[in-house]
């Protein structure tokens, strides 16, 4: 009979045991930390949304500032801005002018030039010119 | 024992088969019709998130911006997030400027896409935004979008046109390059949590957006500021049904201001009346009068048929001729080419037509532009209208010798009169400068070369006595520039055939310095309501071409050719039937 109660029970395998946990262990280490992982990309994920959006906000204010200043400086603006009075045009004195070129005299006309956009008046014959932007 | 096992292998047998036609089916659903399903579920999960191009700018020659655009939001909803209307209603109608009432109702819906309002300022939108999410509220999406805006407003309305509300142009410059403006849009195929928030780490294919191209026009603001204003005074000075006034360099062939009147706002397109959204000045073709005794001139000296010595009997001023009385203003007798011109005499003029052959003289009006487009790129450009000989009667061509039988748009005058001060060349009508940043500025083009630059050199100096005190346009002189033009004055057509007594369409092509023309200008007054003794070319648009020229001469630093000063009190002395 004792043999055969012996027979009966099993045996427990320690090694096998450990391994099998241990496994199961670094398994279930590996999920939590591809959790975390995971986790963290959806964190970095909504920060970068948010940067975006912040981004995105600025730039469109900006541009919306942009064409506010646009507004307020074209030429329309500021010719009714002449005519209501707000802003006045000032002559420039002939002595606050600083010349790039050299002071023609007044011409039989009597307009005195500041400076003059003929390349060739400004420098001078046979010179190259750049490109005349007009 | 036997029938027990048979049976049990049957049932195992069974079982293998379904077992194995539900694997067959597995294998089916995800390997075989894998790309049909993920398609689906792609669909219900993923969004294409239209990222919208900015539509380019326009410019003119100097970097001045003409039309730009403003970022706006369109707000919209998803009814299926939406839990409270109500209290999303409360938080959101003061941003959007809607009745709370109104905005529950809309929010009510269970539609998974609403368009709720469009064109809501950034700020507001931002603002509105951040006070949903601190109702921790959700259902309301922002959608970017932009405003075109004309910070210019009535300024060159008819050159830039002006797009819809879906973004697309209209008119002007904003239609005719319509593709480069807009770009392309770009997108990004994104998933939404249950709260409507992008899972950014699910985030799919993306293509950026190709912003549209700046377009910079050969406009030049500074000159078009000058032309406005004139044209306005003109305008209110006189009351015309309409003006227009084109300024281009006749050497480039660029136009660097056109105005017309009446004009709108291209900020509020939608209130204009259809009058006022024609662009006169490539649209509306009109009997040019005396202007167009430049081509009779130019194809008689450019044949030979007369010199600059040749002299023309002007019948004192009444000339019969295919049963009618052709008549002058005052009675001339013999005359030279460029006294018929100084003088705008219809006699003269006609006499020089009548010694041409009839397709040799249709060959120059037809080389000089008329009857043809100019080629500006401008929408709705018409041709004119020039009859071909075989359509001619008897009197059409001493008519078309100062400008009656023949229609012309006044850009069509500005390219011809541009010939004449440049030595004969005809241009193509440049607008567009360039496209895009650092791209190559547009060449100047060539149409074709109408009549010798010895010619032209005769004619452009014949020109300057039309300027002269015995000119009929003393008044278009320019201080301390020699300028050489032609008035032109013509009877309205009627509706219902003939002309119209005592109306009159004026105006004045001129260039200067004459001897080497920077500047072309062209003014048309139509239909001024001013008396009949009053209202001539040399009265009524000459003044307006001086002042223009004036200011536009300072604006460039213009090297002035010495010409002496006007005399005070100069007036035109010259009228004739029809055309003056």
């Amino acid at each position: 009979m004792s043999v055969n109660r012996r027979r009966a029970t099993n045996t427990i395998e320690v090694n096998l045991l450990a391994r099998c946990m241990v496994v199961v262990c670094l398994i279930g280490l590996a999920a939590l930390f591809f959790v975390y992982l995971k986790n963290q990309q959806q964190a970095v994920g909504n920060k970068a949304r948010l940067v975006e959006a912040a981004l995105r906000e600025e730039e469109a204010r900006n541009e919306a500032l942009k064409a506010k200043i646009t507004a307020m400086t074209s030429r329309g603006a500021l010719q009714h801005r002449l005519d209501e009075g707000y802003i006045t045009l000032q002559a420039i004195r002939d002595t606050a002018i600083a010349r790039v070129t050299p002071p023609a005299p007044a011409e039989v006309d009597g307009v005195l030039r500041t400076a003059s956009r003929d390349p060739e008046s400004r420098f001078g014959p046979g010179v190259p010119q750049r490109s005349v932007n007009r | 024992m036997k029938g027990i096992g048979e049976r049990i292998g049957v049932v195992c047998a069974l079982l293998v088969l379904v077992f194995t036609g539900f694997a067959w089916r597995l294998i089916h659903l995800q390997v075989l019709q894998h790309d049909y399903f993920s398609e689906i579920a792609a669909e219900k999960h993923s969004i294409r998130l239209t990222i919208p191009a900015r539509r380019g700018r326009i410019l003119d020659r100097n970097g001045e911006e003409l039309a730009v655009n403003i970022p706006v939001r369109t707000v919209t909803a998803d009814g299926t997030h939406i839990h409270d209307p109500a209290a999303l209603a409360r938080v959101a109608a003061p941003f959007l400027d809607m009745p709370v009432d109104e905005l529950t109702e809309k929010l009510s819906s269970k539609r998974p896409y609403m368009v709720i309002r469009k064109e809501v300022s950034e700020e507001k939108a931002q603002d509105m935004m951040r006070a949903i999410d601190k109702a921790n509220l959700h259902g309301l999406y922002l959608e970017e979008s932009a405003l075109r805006s004309y910070p210019n407003g009535e300024m060159l309305c008819h050159v830039l046109g002006f797009i819809d509300h879906s973004g697309h142009g209209i008119d002007g410059v904003e239609k005719m390059f319509d593709a480069e403006l807009a770009g392309h849009d770009g997108f990004r195929m994104i998933e939404h949590d249950r709260k409507g928030r992008e899972i950014v780490v699910y985030r799919g294919q993306e293509q950026l957006p190709e912003n549209g191209t700046d377009i910079r026009l050969t406009i030049d603001m500074a000159l078009q500021a000058i032309v406005e204003h004139e044209v306005d005074e003109a305008y209110r000075l006189n009351h015309p049904a309409g003006a227009s006034a084109i300024l281009a360099d006749p050497t480039t062939g660029e136009i660097l201001a056109m105005a017309c009147r009446p004009n709108y706002d291209p900020n509020h397109f939608n209130d204009a009346k259809p009058d006022q959204l024609r662009n006169r000045a490539i649209t509306d073709m009109y009997e040019p009068g005396s202007t167009f005794k430049i081509v009779v001139a130019d194809a008689a000296l450019n044949e030979g048929i007369v010199d600059a010595n040749t002299r023309i009997y002007c019948e004192n001023g009444h000339f019969a001729y295919g049963g009618k009385i052709l008549k002058d203003h005052h009675g001339y007798g013999d005359l030279t080419l460029k006294e018929i011109l100084m003088k705008s005499s219809n006699i003269g003029s006609a006499k020089m037509a009548l010694r041409m052959q009839d397709n040799k003289y249709y060959d120059y009006v037809r080389k000089f532009g008329f009857g043809e487009k100019t080629g500006i790129p401008l929408h709705g450009e018409i041709s004119g209208l020039v009859n071909p000989p075989h359509r001619w009667d008897a009197l059409t061509k001493t008519r078309m010798a100062m400008g009656q039988s023949v229609a012309v748009t006044p850009m069509q005058m500005v390219m011809a009169m541009s010939a004449v001060a440049n030595g004969g060349k005809l241009m193509k009508p440049q607008l567009v400068l360039s496209k895009g940043e650092g791209s190559a500025v547009n060449p100047p083009e060539v149409v074709r070369e109408v009549v010798k630059p010895e010619t032209a050199k005769f004619v452009a100096t014949a020109l300057q006595g039309v300027v002269s005190n015995e000119g009929t346009a003393p008044q278009a002189k320019i201080d301390g520039y020699s300028v050489a033009g032609k008035t032109g004055t013509a009877q309205k057509i009627s509706n219902h055939g003939g002309y119209l007594e005592g109306r009159y369409i004026v105006s004045f092509a001129g260039f200067f310095p004459a001897a080497n023309p920077k500047l072309m200008g062209l003014v048309i007054v139509d239909d001024a309501k001013l008396s009949s003794e009053a209202n001539f070319g040399g009265l009524v648009a000459a003044p307006v071409f001086s002042k223009i020229g004036g200011k536009a001469a300072r604006y460039l630093d213009l090297p002035p050719d010495n010409q002496p000063s006007v005399v005070e009190g100069d007036h035109p002395k010259t009228a004739s039937m029809g055309t003056r």
